[in-house]
């Protein structure tokens, strides 16, 4: 095994009611790169991220995980909250986050540690974890907004607000779904500004559909296509290949 | 033997009459998402409509006809109830849409309502209906004896799924109403207004509850709480079928109905029902979706 | 303006409270002619606490229990049974006997003991709604599901309780029980009477209080998470079943401790205050009080029972069910927030306008 290799993702089938949403799924995750899993709609992008993080359980296959330091994690049959203690972090397709909250509420609720019964009705939140969330949220741009309930913020202001209350947990891997959807060409060219910031401190890993965010951001690019993998390289490769232009490029459009 | 085939005839009658309340709500809450607490107070109101009906019956038509009244009953109580749901849709389901629980909490209130105007008009003492007389007695075969009465109800019973199957799945207005059901703004888009179907679709739940009260006034008194005594175990059904089938309603309400008679061979009555719920109860922790589940690929509902 | 604003419900909790605290004095001073209306004051005080617990579950974390009536006769049991001991010099009561039991059953007997008995009015409903709401929350049946399977399950009890007479005198309940400081009927009796309320008020006190800081705390904010995303929580890394056992359990000790306050009062207990009927009562006044702020559930078990005592006397008492109904159903349509989430609205208009 490669050192630099965060999340190993190993013949991976998942099988809805006889329909295969992925057949033999391979993927090497890379320590602090960023990762495109893009695919025409029903690849089984969305449905990747689920069997990592737990959502969905895979027929067959096997998701490994190698945080740093410490032993190699199997992510297979721990439930959901396991995984985001151990390091992966997940954003939504939709944005998901406590609109009857404020913005600081979301973000203390998502730091790492402190997730006990007893923790969560005795502990104040230290001074130092109250610094790194204003750090993050300067980060993601919401730093004027703390007081704001989430429900009050913009579609594109919610979704930075997501990979806030990722970041705030210093994860090993966040794992985005469509980031940028819904958000206009300017949000979108900050979203990948941002990505880029905080690949530094971990692995990020996308689904996406703009090509031009791909391009922006992407170190490596897996190409799903019914529940398959067709390519893996960097986007100049994926680019170039001729059946990724005829599936997916040249089909679609952007 | 005997007391064998005795056992499973109560079952299977049981079952019927659990059935038959549950029907409705397999379209209210299995269709709709409506958690109608007034579904048992609409039970209640089908069988005092065969009690009223009964009383009028028997100053117009001589006495060696009455048992006529109870053919009469079964409509009027259909369509009262069935006026009654529209209403209840029209001025409070309709503004409820999406919120189950609230539904739930505004639909007691008006089960309070009912019950409150049941005893207001025909007091808190209990009325009986008389059996009409092509219903008295009963068949014996080998010593079992079959009442008439619970044969018709689940005579009854198929009659109402026969009905429900043709009108949900083989009925124009059935499609638009699962049309509805599954993507209502898609539905809107088609052309079907969904307002009318909702509400349609809202007053038939409604108007099988009142079917359903004509039965129970035959096997006892009918009082202001007739209807809560039947409502549990037909939610229960719902929930143990899987929501949004008619199959699962209908396995759900047997197994119900079958366990409550046997385990009542070994213990007393109550404690049977109360056994044969929580069996239901540690069922659904294997299965929180129930026996039949609706299987989808969007992964959050 | 602002600070006023965050108090708001605490001035209120207060005022309640120092105006309970005079009602058992000016029917002392002989100000309050019946002193059954501090009697039926101290049971507003047990349904304050249960609706607080409803609140605490059902407002804050979205999980609506049509069942707690099961865990406020739970304590209620507790309290009567240990009462009824008193009685009988803690020997076997006239409705064992009937029953056919011949000495006191195994159940009753630690509640010869004050202090096990005072115990089992936490424990016995906590216990039970440990056990419920673990395998319950487990398996994440959730929403609707949940309210449809506790309305089962306090059916089923309800059952149980009149099926098992010999043990719990069925229909009737445990009747003709003085309060834990002796009798508290008549003038004779006011001294014990002003014992019983003012433990009942400090209990209120209390559960405010700590429910007022449970909310307060991180842990009231993971309950609104919960209540407004379950799987969202589930990903921040929370093991949202847990938080949700310890929550029903809360307040099923609320209910339970609602109980016994409410014994003490009553004089009696039956198993009617543990119907699916009586139990959605319960939620109708959190609905009305306002869901989701602790003072709302106060208000709401003072103000509905309150109407209810003036009102269902004599001939109005059919017209009562009419207007709780209409009541709920108007409530639940047009006024989600209840009576403090109107005032809340208010202020906040007014506030706009000021600013």
């Amino acid at each position: 095994m490669e050192d630099n290799t965060v999340l190993k993702i190993k013949n991976i089938s998942v099988c809805f009611d006889g329909f295969y949403a992925l057949t033999d799924v391979n993927a090497n995750v890379k320590r602090n790169s960023i990762h495109f899993f893009i695919g025409p709609n029903g690849a089984g992008k969305t449905t990747l991220l689920d069997i990592i993080c737990a959502k969905t359980k895979p027929t067959k296959g096997m998701v490994t995980f190698y945080p740093e330091g410490r032993e190699k994690i199997r992510l297979m049959g721990m439930p959901e909250y396991k995984i985001v203690t151990e390091g992966i972090g997940r954003k939504f397709q939709v944005p998901s986050v406590f609109v009857n909250l404020t913005v600081e509420d979301n973000m203390i609720l998502s730091l790492k540690g402190h997730k006990g019964i007893l923790d969560t009705i005795f502990k104040k939140t230290s001074k130092e974890e109250m610094k790194w969330i204003y750090q993050v949220l300067e980060r993601v741009g919401l730093k004027e907004h703390a007081g704001l309930r989430a429900g009050a913020l913009a579609h594109g202001e919610k979704q930075w607000l997501e990979i806030g209350m990722q970041l705030v947990q210093r994860p090993e891997i966040i794992m985005l779904d469509e980031p940028a959807a819904g958000m206009g060409k300017p949000e979108t060219f900050k979203t990948g500004e941002i990505l880029k910031e905080i690949k530094k401190e971990c692995t990020i890993i996308v689904i996406e559909h703009d090509m031009d965010f791909v391009k922006q951001a992407a170190d490596t690019v897996t190409v799903l296509h019914e529940g398959k993998v067709l390519m893996e390289g960097s986007i100049d490769e994926v680019l170039a290949d001729k059946t990724v232009q005829s599936v997916y490029l040249g089909r679609g459009g952007e | 033997m005997e007391q064998f085939v005795n056992a499973l005839f109560n079952g299977l009658s049981l079952s019927s009459i659990i059935l038959l309340t549950s029907l409705g709500l397999a379209i209210t809450f299995g269709q709709m998402r409506v958690i109608n607490m007034a579904h048992g107070e609409f039970v209640m109101v089908g069988a005092y409509m065969t009690y009223v009906v009964q009383n009028i019956v028997a100053v117009v038509v001589p006495p060696s006809m009455q048992g006529i009244y109870y053919i009469l009953a079964i409509p009027v109580a259909f369509f009262t109830t069935f006026l009654l749901g529209s209403i209840m849709e029209r001025f409070i389901i309709s503004r409820l849409y999406g919120r189950e629980i609230d539904s739930l909490l505004a639909t007691w209130g008006i089960s309070l309502i009912l019950q409150q105007a049941a005893r207001s008009i025909f007091g808190t003492q209990g009325v009986n209906v008389t059996v009409p007389s092509f219903l008295e007695g009963g068949i014996t075969i080998n010593g079992c004896t079959f009442s008439l009465n619970r044969i018709f109800i689940i005579l009854l019973v198929l009659m109402c799924l026969l009905g429900m199957y043709l009108i949900m799945y083989r009925s124009g207005f059935g499609k638009q109403m699962r049309a509805v059901v599954q993507n209502r703004s898609m539905a809107q888009c088609m052309g079907i207004n969904s307002r009318k179907v909702d509400n349609i679709t809202f007053a038939i739940g409604s108007g099988m509850a009142g079917i359903a009260g004509c039965s129970v006034a035959l096997l006892g008194s009918i009082d202001s709480t007739v209807g809560q005594s039947y409502i549990v175990n037909s939610f229960m059904a719902i929930v143990l079928g899987g929501v949004g089938k008619l199959a699962g309603t209908v396995l759900g309400s047997s197994i119900i109905g079958f366990s409550g008679i046997f385990a009542e061979q070994y213990t007393s009555a109550t404690i049977a029902k109360a056994i044969v719920l929580l069996i239901v109860i540690v069922f659904l922790q294997k299965r929180p979706q129930g026996l039949f589940i609706v299987k989808s690929r969007s992964l959050d509902e | 303006m602002k600070k006023l604003k965050n108090q708001g419900s605490n001035i209120c909790f207060l005022v309640i409270v120092i105006l309970l605290a005079l009602a058992p004095i000016l029917a002392g001073a002989g100000i309050i002619k019946s002193t059954s209306m501090v009697l039926f004051l101290g049971k507003c005080i047990a349904f304050a606490i249960v609706a607080i617990g409803l609140d605490l579950i059902w407002g804050y974390t979205g999980i609506l229990s049509l069942g707690h009536g099961l865990y406020f006769c739970l304590g209620g049991y507790a309290m009567a049974m240990y009462l009824k001991l008193q009685e009988t010099q803690g020997g076997i009561t006239d409705f064992m006997q009937v029953g056919g039991l011949t000495e006191l059953p195994l159940i009753w007997r630690p509640f010869q003991n004050i202090f096990v008995s005072m115990l089992m009015v936490f424990v016995v409903p906590g216990a039970a709604a440990g056990i419920i709401g673990y395998f319950i929350f487990k398996s994440r049946v959730k929403g609707v599901y949940f309210s449809i399977i506790s309305q089962a399950l306090t059916w089923a009890a309800y059952s149980m309780f009149i099926a098992l007479s010999p043990y719990t005198n069925g229909n009737v309940g445990i009747t003709e029980i003085k309060s834990l400081f002796g009798s508290i009927k008549g003038s004779g009796n006011i001294d014990n009477m002003m014992k019983v309320f003012y433990l009942a008020l400090l209990l209120l006190v209390l559960a405010y209080a700590s429910s007022k800081y449970l909310v307060d705390s991180k842990f009231g904010k993971l309950l609104i998470a919960i209540r407004d995303g379950e799987n969202r929580t589930y990903f921040s890394g929370y093991k949202v079943s847990k938080f949700k056992t310890f929550i029903y359990v809360i307040s099923a000790v609320f209910a339970g401790v609602a109980g016994a306050v409410f014994v003490n009062f009553n004089g009696s207990i039956t198993p009617s205050q543990m119907t699916i009927s009586y139990s959605i009562t319960m939620v109708i006044w959190v609905a009305v009080g306002g869901r989701g702020t602790i003072i709302g559930a106060i208000i709401g078990a003072f103000l509905i029972n309150l109407c209810e005592y003036n009102l269902s006397s004599g001939s109005l008492v059919d017209i009562w069910q009419y207007i709780i109904g209409a009541i709920f159903c108007i409530t639940i349509l047009f006024f989600k927030g209840g009576i403090v989430g109107l005032v809340k609205e208010r202020i906040s208009k007014v506030d706009r306008k000021t600013d």
